[in-house]
């Protein structure tokens, strides 16, 4: 038994190294000196973060791809909240019906919600232009991660509660207020965190319904690795992490606590 | 769209429908096989994520409060660092003259480089660390939910640790198991960039030929038939999962 619980103890360390190593791969050559991709590195050096900073390419990819995320988790946010509610507490016999139609985007596979969504816009004649598509697609696969978390905090909790506030004489939005939302709170800010990193990350959909002009950074980077072995990528990706660090430690200031 | 008939004159289809899109696909095998071999990389995919993905989830679900919180940042971490970039760092770690093949190169271990990269093993290694957080996380909720006291009283009345882990603790956290796997599995099959990036092109997967086919190609039914057959596959996959988990732990 004790030599079963060493061996499962080196297990999980070797998992966990597993997990982390190619990240620390990436951040520690972002600060390689030589012209190569090479490691260890050959001296340290942050001249692959002032070339990246000189490339508009990749800034103005990193811009876009924040503000699309920010604003399809806000919407989504929205929506998978309100969905969620109507699952757990209101749908009747059609709720197995409105769950599986909410996490289709997640069951399906992203890139036939892309195809979808491209023959659509097509077909509706607005293509890809103004990003209504690429902004649409980032909601949709946003939403199933928003609706899972939200409604698995929802049934953790009591609907009593609700029902005790509201014959205690709170009216249906104070009891949605000082009840329900700080119920689904953790639900809400995981579904949200979720959400943006999905967004930000995401490449299926961005990848077809990108259009023209100004593409989201996991596109931009592709596109770069395809043909380019410099470090640069490296120190993007870097500078791309720490963004989505700061947005995760930020979101959970905001309503983690909460929970 | 994959019942449209193909195009002409640069159009991605024509007016009409028919089924050539699916005579097509069913017709070639270049296209045919790459979708049991898809498949085959996600059930592969999956199955290693689990293996690797139930510890961890396990040791979290018991450690202590202020270890939970880095142990759970550590499998968090891999979600905070895009497909893109995970998969670039394989290529570092997997390269011909990458970290893993210059350290066995240096220790005199191998004399010529392993070939890590551009086939299946790469592929798998890949996609397993990039989805591992789909599985530890559904794991997790699922066993966070079992009160301890259960597994003191099973082992209170006599049960070893074995017998708890099996007649317990994995009975009551099957919905996790269950949703993870089906959520790596639709993952693993519907990825493009990391079997792009680390198959370079001789892993062959059924969604990147669908990805070639509608944005390069601009073969919109044969590209749709092709995502179609794909997602009919994986639907039957993970029902055929759900019923036999169904059947064995309900």
């Amino acid at each position: 038994m004790r030599l079963a619980e060493a061996l499962l103890a080196i297990f999980r360390v070797l998992v966990y190294i597993f997990l982390l190593a190619p990240i620390a791969v990436v951040v520690l050559a972002s600060f390689n000196a030589g012209n190569f991709l090479t490691f260890p590195p050959q001296g340290l050096s942050l001249r692959w973060f002032v070339t990246f900073l000189q490339n508009d390419v990749f800034i103005d990819a990193i811009v876009y791809s924040a503000v699309l995320a920010a604003l399809a988790t806000a919407v989504s946010l929205v929506i998978g909240t309100m969905a969620a509610l109507y699952y757990v507490r209101h749908a009747g016999r059609e709720a197995e019906t409105v769950r599986v139609l909410l996490l289709l985007p997640l069951i399906l596979p992203e890139i036939l919600t892309a195809i979808a969504l491209l023959f659509f816009f097509y077909e509706i004649g607005v293509g890809l232009e103004h990003k209504i598509a690429l902004f649409t697609g980032h909601v949709l696969m946003t939403l199933p991660f928003v609706f899972l978390n939200v409604t698995t905090s929802l049934q953790g909790s009591d609907e009593a509660c609700e029902l005790a506030a509201r014959s205690l004489g709170a009216s249906r939005m104070k009891a949605f207020r000082r009840i329900t939302l700080p119920l689904a709170a953790p639900g809400l800010a995981t579904g949200g965190v979720f959400a943006f990193i999905i967004s930000f990350d995401t490449f299926g959909i961005s990848f077809i319904l990108k259009g023209t002009g100004s593409a989201p950074l996991p596109i931009q980077l592709y596109d770069y690795l395809r043909f380019n072995f410099t470090p640069e990528a490296a120190a993007v990706s870097t500078v791309s992490i720490l963004f989505t660090l700061v947005a995760v430690v930020a979101a959970d200031r905001l309503f983690g606590r909460k929970g | 769209m994959s019942l449209r008939m193909p195009g002409s004159d640069g159009k991605p289809y024509d007016p009409g429908f028919g089924l050539e899109a699916y005579a097509q696909f069913f017709a070639e095998d270049y296209y045919l096989s790459a979708l049991p071999h898809t498949i085959w990389l996600g059930v592969i995919t999956t199955a290693l994520c689990l293996v690797l993905g139930y510890p961890l989830a396990l040791h979290i679900a018991t450690a202590s409060r202020r270890w939970r919180g880095i142990l759970y940042g550590i499998v968090l971490s891999p979600l905070l660092v895009g497909i893109v970039i995970r998969s670039y760092g394989w290529t570092i770690l997997l390269g011909n003259t990458g970290v893993i093949n210059k350290t066995l190169k240096d220790l005199g271990i191998i004399a010529r480089p392993l070939k890590l990269m551009y086939n299946d093993f790469g592929v798998v290694l890949a996609l397993a660390h990039v989805f591992l957080p789909f599985m530890v996380l559904p794991l997790l909720a699922a066993l966070q939910g079992i009160d301890p006291a259960i597994g003191q009283a099973a082992r209170s009345l006599g049960a070893s640790r074995l017998t708890v882990f099996r007649r317990v603790t994995f009975p009551v956290s099957m919905p996790g198991v269950q949703s993870g796997c089906i959520l790596v599995f639709v993952l693993a099959i519907s990825s493009y960039v990391t079997p792009a990036l680390i198959g370079g092109m001789r892993v062959k997967t059924t969604t990147i030929l669908v990805v070639d086919a509608l944005t390069d190609q601009f073969l919109w039914p044969f590209g749709s038939a092709m995502a179609f057959v794909l997602a009919v596959s994986a639907g039957l996959v993970v029902v055929a999962f759900a019923l036999l988990t169904r059947m064995k732990w309900k």
